[in-house]
Formats: structure tokens, C-alpha cells, sequence
């Protein structure tokens, strides 16, 4: 530590100024057009409409707006949902990839696979395989002669929030894997041994020795994705839009299609800021577990 | 090689208007003007673009294009631009549903084309991109109505006649009327392998089929004073032939979340009998790399409604030419050439709609030995007699946003018919009166 | 049976097990790809069938040559557009990386004022979805002059990515000892030597896994681009694969055709760079 006190202070300041400066630019400026706007009924096809400030009507009308706060708890739903079982499963993807003895490079690569696809195409490609009539997966319920019915997927509202899952897990998954199987990599040996010499069970070595120094990764993936989740939006566009009849509408859905299609940027910007604060919550929370897990494992912070 | 066809081409068209009057004008000499566009991108509108070149050498003018992309991203580009006071190009794609959300944006084009050029298209067309007696787009051979599809085979087999004969009392035979329809689909579906009909569920797509169900029924939309009255008893009986052909399964289930892909998609599967459908889709549809039933495809004029009336929601591609670009002859001028008759024949020979009386002739004269193709171009040809546009107002895109929910409500048994409308009615009622349309 | 065979059996089942799982689960995330990849070698018949067909039948290149064979015989310029993203998503990466080696660092090597409060502060910057940056941003981007150019991209995923490898990074600055940088200074390296041969090799899979994400990300990002370009000047890919579709049409099979032109290069860079991920990282080497 002595020979880090005796560097300028600014040193790390200077480091980080490169960083401050591109999110200064490109997300904090537009930010506040964008949050000055959130007090005006700003309509794309009036730009006049800019210059009208209506105070917190945006506001009042959204805190009273049944369908808003629907969709509002749908996405906390689907957050939790997708998070936890996006985890779970790349967890153990990642303790199976890591045991395999052959083939490290394509296992890996191959874990990877998903993230290669955009947005869109998963959208598109769940959306074919769950159509009720000549979709992959009833299709395959029918030959196997498991149901002789046309399971509505995208319409029941139950169905269709599993399916957004399962292809929101599907395209994520990779990145919570790749993350801890890092994570799995970089974990120093000797304790695992010495777990195993003091007579440990796989799942104590497991509970006591390798999940507390592989939390601190699953926490950095469970933040970065609960940040980035909105990136689900272009699936849940293409899939369902949240339709039928709002039964999967969420805050991404709802605000873009006002934003854009109606034009109301103004209103549509406010609800952006709940889904803001929304994220903010996950983001804090999930980064105070994370400091917790790291003081665990002894890391300084 | 179809660069250099397409220029003979453009060589000809020039020869042959050297006769006329308005030649002198049209496409005229702009040297050293450069016309900033945007246009919809995507294969099946791009192949027209190839004819830009041929424009620029008649001209001297240059085109210099700014975007393309896909009809609902260029909406919002034009929405971003006109956010931002950023209206700094002179030509841009425009299609007719959208265009009255951008009243002030372009230029009344009467005024900078000759009449007589005008009078060349189809006149629904010319009424559909005037608005306020302004015309703020000239069409392109991008026209869209739609007409039904069906299976020929169904209707030829005996048993099946014969059957339905008895059970409803008149012949079968491909439907005339929507009742009809609600009949055949009833009587053919027999799920889960096989479906009546279907319809698009969502979006600005159910809400159109609607529209036109509703027109077909004798409502309205908007009333004279522009107000929502689609809660009409029109509008209930529109909305329960969709309600009752969901009830009696006769379409898929997974109906209210098609759009337009999967719809072409299930038809072509073979396990839909008849299908309101596109123009687009003719020739997948008869493809065998695409279709299942290849062959056996059968299109007819779309069906009538209980007022006599058919459906025919329709909609148009064009150009317009903005009111703050500094050479509008220039820009009009390029329009013209994109819509006149040699390219209207580029488009209308890969398979879409024109939007000129003499190109229609031409394209069913070109289809006289491919009996599909006749069909097919004769088909539509009635069905565009019937067309008629979206109501005319800024807020229609807002208006379906608004209604399309409800009447999935009621199509999933959420809600009733009425109670659905009211609640739809209610809400396109606040959205004109915020938009200060009431 | 003794009490070695026993022990051998149980090991031999296990790892039977195991084996088992790996493929079931290697399965799962192989085949909705795989689908997509064999819809770009079939005709559209065979894809959306019912009954279905399992066997693909009739596989050919046709979407592909389609593909290439210019505008107006359903071909899309996806040359522009691979050599914009290409340009794109290499440049935003090399520079998120070098932003993100910097900030990951100072997180994890000095104590600073308000630390955690910046680490935070940065972080939060990525919760604001792209609905509420993507007209305001146009609208500093084109009062810049910056729409439709491939800086104007590059700075935007440049934002995108840097919380991430920041993030990243510090955690991988964090596995590596103190001591081992500070050792290498006592033995006559200066600071900035001791970080390039002591730190980065040792970060290495940190900042190659950083690298992958940053490139996935840049990749595929459509939300932006689709806002923040407009011509082939800048086009990327995944906003190229609108163009098969029409307003009331969609070629999935062109679509899929383009997907593994897309999936092609990101799968060669994944593998490539994967194996960094190892390197430097045998457990004697963190042991020091």
C-alpha cells in the first residue's frame, strides 16, 4: 500500500476521465433534453409542443394510469423471472464446461453461441417456433402425440410470458455462463484441495469453497444484465408486442410505442424514467450484494 | 445488363414524349442541382432505384440519397427530423396511411406537375394522396388492397359440396359475401390441422381489417364532424364476425398475434382455406420452393358485407417532394420519372399493383399466357375498385394503437363486442381531442 | 466388489453423467441457432411445413447467391453493410477496451474520494434504455453532423461499453495481487512497465472476455443504429436485415442467410480469442 500513497492523487481521476468524458457526451447530455422533455407534451410531428411546459401533468397522468403500472409489475416480474433462472442455468453451464476434460475451446465457443444472434432474429425465430399452427414446438407436441390440440403460446397470457422467457433466457444465459466460468478459471486451486484432503462433500466444497468466490461474478453478470435487460425489448417486439390484448405488455413495449408510433415523446419520456428508476433499484441492490460478496472473499473494496 | 435495358428504356419514354406538349418540361434540365432523398429501402421497393442514374443523365441533375431503410423505420426517421427542425431533404418515400401525420411537411404537388401527367393514374389513388386538397405524394406501382386467397381444391371435391349443401343450403363455392366466409371457415376447420380462414391480429393490421369490415357493413369510422363512431351497430356486427369465428375455432388460435408474415406463412403451409391477403404475396403463394399448395391457389374479388359494400382497406407507396426544398422542379421532376409509365412497368413486372390506368392494361396484357398471373392481376384489378383509404387524420397510427388492444379484448373474450368499441371509442375520442382534431 | 471398484464405478457413472448433461445442455443452446442457419439453406416450403419436415430435403445456396446478386434480383448490399460493421464494431471495442483498461484499473489499484459513489455512478449510466437516449442523442448527433457516419456509431458503443468493461475489468484487476506489481517495481521496472508485463498478462481473460462482450454488443446493437443511421455510408448488419422485409412481406430464408453471414465472423473472433481466456491463468501463475 506505502507505494501507492506516494503517487499524485490525481492519477486515478485522470484515468477515469476518458470514461466520464464519452458517458458525458453520449448518455448524460441527451439525458437531460430527454428529462426536460418528460415536462412538456412534446409530440414528434409538433416540435412546437416542446416549448410548452406542462410541469408534472406527464407525471399525474402516468401515477394514475392502470395499464402503465400493469406493465410495470409485469417487468419486475420478468426480471426476477428471467434473472434468476438466467443464473441458475449458466451456472450450471459453467460447472459442466468447466469439468469437460476435452474439447474446452469449442465447448466454449459453442456456450457463446447465443449471444451471436441479434435481438431481432431471436425474436423472429421464438416467434415462428411458438406459432399455435405451424410452429417447431407444436408441431413437435403433435407428432410425439403429446397433445392433439393447438397450444395458443403467444396468446394465453401465461403461455406467452413463458415464451418470452424462455427466449430472453435463451439468447442471455450465455453471458451469466461465460462470466462465472471466467470467474471458475481464475479461482485459485489450493482451497478446493484442501476441502477435498479435509474430507469435504462435492456439495460443501461446492456451498463453502467455490460459490462464495464465484458470487462476486454472478453478481457483476445478475447487475450488468438487470442494467441491459431492456435490450429484450426487440424480442418481445417481434414475438408479441405485448399483445393480445396488453396480456404481455411491458414498460419497454409500452413506452416505445408511444414514443414513436404515437408521437408523444413527451409522455413517453416520463414513463422512461420510471423504467429508469426501475433499473436503478435492481442495479443498486444487486450491487450491494455484490460489495457484501466481495468483502466475503476478502477483496478489498 | 438491366441498367442498360432500363436506360434504352428511359431513351424511348424520352423520344416518345418529345411529341407531346409537356415534354418540354418533363423530365426538363436541372444541371448542377443536387436532390436529396430518402426513400424506402428493402429488395422488393429498390429495384425502381436503378433508374435514378437514367434521370440524373437526362437531367444533369445529381440525386444524392440520405437514408434507406424500411417503411416503419423511415416514419421515424421523418417523426426524428421533424422533431428536430431537421426537414433538410427535398424528396422523401411517403405511403398513404402515413401521410397525414405529416401535414406540413410536403409540398401540394398539383401545382408542379402538368395536369394531364396526373390524369395517367388511377383517380381512387389520386384521391387517396389528397389531402385537404392538397396532393402531397404521387404514387408509385406500390399499391396495396387486399383480396382472397383460397384453396381451389376444396371447392372441387364432391363430398365436401355436397356436405355443405345440406348443412347451410346453397352451393359452395368460392364466397361473395363475409357470411359466406363465416360459413366455409366453420365448415372446413378442423382444428388443430387445419383452419378456415385467418386474420391479422394486432397492430394497425387488425384495426385496418376492421375498418374495412365495419365500412363493409355500412358504419363509419369517424363521423362527418370526425368523431369516433365505429361504436356503432355496424361496428358491433364488424367486430363479432371476427368474435365468432375465434369462438367456433375456425381460425388459429394464435390468430390476434399475426401480422402479416405469419399469415402469408400459415396460407402457404396449407392449413388455411381461404385467405384475405396482399398482392405481395401472389406469387409466393404459387411458388412451389414456397408453397405447399402450389397450383392450387384461387383468388377472387375480396367478399361484400351486410350493406352490399366490400371490404378494400387499402394503401399506397409514393413520393413527395418536402415544402422546404429549394428546387421543387427538380425534385418534382425526379418523382415524376419514378412514377411515370416505364418505371410503374419495373415495379408492376416483379409482381405489385400499378397506380396508372395504362400500366394495369399493360400488366394484364402481359399476363395473357400465365393463367395464375391473369387471375391473379384480374382479381385485383376488381378489388381496387373497391379500395378506399384510411380516415384521413394525423392520429389515425394513435387511434389503432388505442383501439387495437380493445378489439383483441373482445376477439379473446375479455370483453363484449359493445362494451370493447365503447371503451375504444372513448379512448380515440381523448386521443383527437389532445391532438385538438375535436 | 472392493471397495477400488466401487470407486472407479461411481467415478465412471458420474462422469457418464456429466457427459450426458453437457451434450443435453450443449443441445438446447445449439438448436434454435441451428434452425436459423438450416431455414437459410432450405426453401420455405420445407421450413414452415406442417406435418413438419425434420430432414431437411432439398437444401440449396440459393438465398445466398440472391443475396449477392445486387439490388433488384433480391440482393441487399451486404457487402456495405459487413464492411461498416466490421469498421464499426472492431474500432468501438479496441477503444472501449483501452477506456475500460484505464477506469478498471483505477477502481481497482488506488483509494480514492467518493469511490464507490463514481464506480455507481458510472454503472447507471447503462440503465437508461435506448427509448428514452435514441431522439435526443439524434438530436446532438445532428446538430454535430455526425448521423449516418461511421464515428458518430463508434462513439455511441463506445458509451455503451465502457460501464461494462470497466466493471469487468476492475474484477479482474482485483484477482491479481498487489504484491506481484509491486515486487516487479522493487526489482527496477517503473510503474507503467510493471502493469504492461506483470497486470495486463495476468488480467488477460478479463480483458479478452471484456473484448468479447464489447464486440457481441457492438455486433448486434440495432436500437441505436437503426436510429442513428441511415444510408450505406453506415448501415450495419442487423439493421440490413430488415431489408427482406416489405411492409406486409418478410423473406425469412434471405433474413437467415444473412444471420450466418453475421454469426460467421463473431464465431471465428469467439474462438480465437477465447483461448485467452486460459492463457496466463494456470493456477501457478496466480500463486506467484
Amino acid at each position: 500500500m506505502g507505494a501507492l500513497k506516494r503517487l499524485r492523487p490525481s492519477t486515478p481521476f485522470l484515468l477515469l476521465l476518458p470514461a466520464i468524458v464519452v458517458l458525458a457526451a453520449v448518455v448524460v447530455v441527451p439525458l437531460l433534453l430527454s428529462f426536460y422533455s418528460s415536462f412538456t407534451p412534446f409530440r414528434l410531428t409538433q416540435p412546437a409542443s416542446l416549448f410548452n411546459f406542462v410541469g408534472f401533468r406527464n407525471y399525474g397522468r402516468i401515477l394514475t394510469d392502470v395499464e402503465f403500472w400493469t406493465a410495470f409489475g409485469r417487468t419486475v416480474l420478468l426480471l426476477t423471472v428471467a434473472l434468476n433462472a438466467e443464473m441458475l442455468l449458466g451456472l450450471g453451464l459453467a460447472m459442466l464446461v468447466e469439468k469437460a476434460t476435452a474439447g474446452q475451446r469449442l465447448l466454449r465457443t459453442i456456450m457463446m453461441f447465443p449471444m451471436m444472434f441479434s435481438p431481432i432474429l431471436v425474436g423472429f425465430q421464438f416467434k415462428f417456433m411458438f406459432n399455435d399452427n405451424i410452429g417447431l414446438i407444436n408441431n413437435a407436441l403433435q407428432s410425439l402425440g403429446l397433445t392433439d390440440q393447438a397450444i395458443p403460446w403467444l396468446i394465453d397470457g401465461t403461455l406467452a410470458f413463458w415464451a418470452i422467457v424462455v427466449a430472453e433466457v435463451w439468447s442471455s444465459t450465455s453471458i451469466f455462463a461465460i462470466l462465472i466460468l471466467a470467474g471458475l478459471l481464475a479461482m485459485p486451486k489450493e482451497p478446493i484441495e484442501a476441502a477435498r484432503v479435509d474430507g469435504c462433500t462435492p456439495w460443501q466444497t461446492f456451498r463453502y469453497v467455490t460459490w462464495p468466490f464465484v458470487m462476486p461474478f454472478a453478481y457483476i453478470a445478475m447487475t450488468i444484465r438487470s442494467l441491459d435487460v431492456a435490450r429484450a425489448y426487440d424480442i418481445v417486439k417481434i414475438m408479441t408486442d405485448g399483445g393480445p390484448a396488453k396480456r404481455t405488455e411491458l414498460l419497454w413495449t409500452l413506452i416505445s410505442r408511444t414514443a414513436y408510433a404515437d408521437a408523444r415523446m413527451g409522455l413517453a419520456n416520463a414513463m422512461a424514467y420510471f423504467a429508469i428508476f426501475l433499473s436503478i433499484l435492481f442495479t443498486v441492490y444487486f450491487f450491494r450484494k455484490l460489495a457484501a460478496a466481495r468483502t466475503q472473499i476478502g477483496a478489498e473494496w | 445488363m438491366s441498367r442498360l435495358l432500363a436506360g434504352v428504356a428511359a431513351g424511348a419514354i424520352l423520344c416518345a414524349w418529345a411529341g407531346h406538349a409537356a415534354a418540354a418540361e418533363l423530365p426538363g434540365k436541372f444541371e448542377g442541382v443536387t436532390v436529396d432523398a430518402k426513400l424506402i429501402g428493402g429488395q422488393q421497393y429498390e429495384a425502381l432505384y436503378a433508374r435514378i442514374a437514367e434521370w440524373e443523365r437526362a437531367t444533369g441533375a445529381k440525386v444524392n440519397v440520405l437514408s434507406k431503410k424500411n417503411h416503419f423505420e423511415l416514419d421515424k426517421e421523418i417523426k426524428s427530423d421533424i422533431a428536430t427542425g431537421n426537414i433538410t431533404w427535398c424528396v422523401g418515400s411517403n405511403h398513404s396511411s402515413f401521410a397525414p401525420q405529416y401535414p406540413d411537411v410536403y409540398t401540394d404537388l398539383s401545382a408542379l406537375i402538368p395536369k394531364e401527367e396526373i390524369e395517367g393514374f388511377v383517380p381512387t389513388n389520386i384521391e387517396a394522396s389528397t389531402l385537404g386538397g392538397k396532393l402531397v405524394m404521387l404514387p408509385r406501382a406500390q399499391f396495396d388492397v387486399s383480396a382472397l386467397y383460397y384453396q381451389k381444391s376444396l371447392y372441387a371435391d364432391e363430398a365436401k359440396k355436397q356436405a355443405f349443401k345440406e348443412k347451410y343450403g346453397y352451393e359452395l363455392a368460392p364466397p361473395d359475401t363475409w357470411q359466406q366466409v363465416a360459413d366455409q371457415a366453420a365448415f372446413f376447420s378442423n382444428p388443430p390441422d387445419f383452419y378456415g380462414t385467418q386474420f391479422a391480429g394486432k397492430e394497425e393490421a387488425i384495426n385496418g381489417r376492421f375498418y374495412e369490415m365495419l365500412v363493409a357493413e355500412g358504419g363509419e369510422y369517424l363521423d362527418a364532424d370526425g368523431k369516433p363512431a365505429f361504436n356503432s351497430e355496424a361496428g358491433v356486427r364488424a367486430l363479432d364476425w371476427f368474435v365468432n369465428l375465434y369462438k367456433a375455432k375456425a381460425v388459429p388460435a394464435g390468430t390476434t398475434n399475426y401480422l402479416w408474415d405469419d399469415l402469408g406463412q400459415g396460407f402457404a403451409s396449407g392449413t388455411i382455406a381461404v385467405n384475405l391477403d396482399w398482392p405481395g404475396w401472389a406469387s409466393f403463394f404459387n411458388d412451389p420452393k414456397s408453397s405447399k399448395i402450389a397450383g392450387n391457389v384461387g383468388v377472387k374479388v375480396q367478399p361484400a358485407g351486410s350493406s352490399g359494400k366490400h371490404t378494400g382497406w387499402s394503401g399506397h407507396h409514393g413520393f413527395s417532394v418536402t415544402e422546404s426544398c429549394a428546387n421543387k422542379e427538380a425534385a418534382a421532376s425526379l418523382i415524376w420519372f419514378l412514377t411515370n409509365e416505364d418505371s410503374q412497368k419495373l415495379e408492376a413486372s416483379a409482381g405489385p399493383l400499378p397506380t396508372r390506368t395504362a400500366v394495369w392494361e399493360w400488366a394484364i396484357n402481359e399476363a395473357q399466357n400465365d393463367a395464375y398471373k391473369k387471375e391473379v392481376l384480374s382479381a385485383f384489378q376488381q378489388a381496387a375498385q373497391h379500395a378506399f383509404p384510411v380516415p384521413q387524420t394525423p392520429s389515425w397510427i394513435e387511434i389503432s394503437n388505442a383501439v387495437y388492444p380493445e378489439l383483441q379484448a373482445a376477439i379473446l373474450g375479455d370483453k363484449t363486442s359493445k362494451q370493447a368499441l365503447d371503451d375504444a371509442a372513448a379512448k380515440a375520442t381523448q386521443i383527437l381531442e389532445d391532438a385538438g382534431e375535436l | 466388489m472392493n471397495e477400488n471398484a466401487k470407486a472407479r464405478l461411481a467415478g465412471n457413472l458420474l462422469s457418464l453423467a456429466h457427459k450426458l448433461g453437457l451434450f443435453i445442455a450443449m443441445a438446447i443452446i445449439c438448436l434454435p441457432g441451428l434452425w436459423i442457419v438450416l431455414a437459410s439453406f432450405r426453401p420455405t416450403v420445407e421450413i414452415m411445413a406442417k406435418p413438419p419436415v425434420w430432414i431437411p430435403q432439398d437444401l440449396s445456396l440459393d438465398a445466398y447467391v440472391a443475396m449477392f446478386s445486387g439490388v433488384g434480383q433480391g440482393g441487399i448490399p451486404v457487402i456495405d453493410y459487413f464492411s461498416n460493421s466490421l469498421i464499426v464494431s472492431i474500432t468501438s471495442t479496441v477503444i472501449s477496451l483501452a477506456i475500460g483498461m484505464a477506469g478498471g484499473y483505477a477502481f481497482a489499484r488506488f483509494r480514492f474520494r467518493a469511490k464507490s459513489s463514481i464506480f455507481l455512478g458510472l454503472m447507471l449510466t447503462r440503465t437508461v434504455p435506448g427509448i428514452a437516449l435514441s431522439l435526443p442523442l439524434f438530436f446532438v448527433y445532428s446538430k454535430l453532423g455526425i448521423i449516418d457516419t461511421h464515428f458518430g456509431l463508434i462513439l455511441a458503443y463506445v458509451a455503451l461499453n465502457v460501464p461494462f468493461t470497466i466493471w469487468l475489468i476492475d474484477g479482474f484487476f482485483r484477482q491479481v495481487p498487489k504484491d506481484l506489481a509491486e515486487a516487479a517495481q522493487i526489482d527496477g521496472c517503473t510503474r507503467w512497465q510493471a502493469f504492461w508485463q506483470v497486470e495486463f498478462p495476468l488480467a488477460g481473460p478479463g480483458i479478452a472476455s471484456a473484448g468479447i462482450f464489447a464486440f457481441l454488443t457492438s455486433w448486434n446493437e440495432f436500437a441505436l443504429a437503426s436510429q442513428l443511421t441511415r444510408s450505406i455510408n453506415s448501415k450495419t448488419l442487423p439493421v440490413g436485415l430488415l431489408d427482406y422485409t416489405a411492409e406486409f412481406t418478410i423473406d425469412w430464408r434471405g433474413m437467415c442467410a444473412l444471420a450466418v453471414v453475421m454469426i460467421i465472423p463473431a464465431l471465428v473472433l469467439t474462438f480465437i480469442v477465447q483461448k485467452h481466456l486460459v492463457s496466463g491463468l494456470t493456477s501457478g501463475a496466480v500463486k506467484g
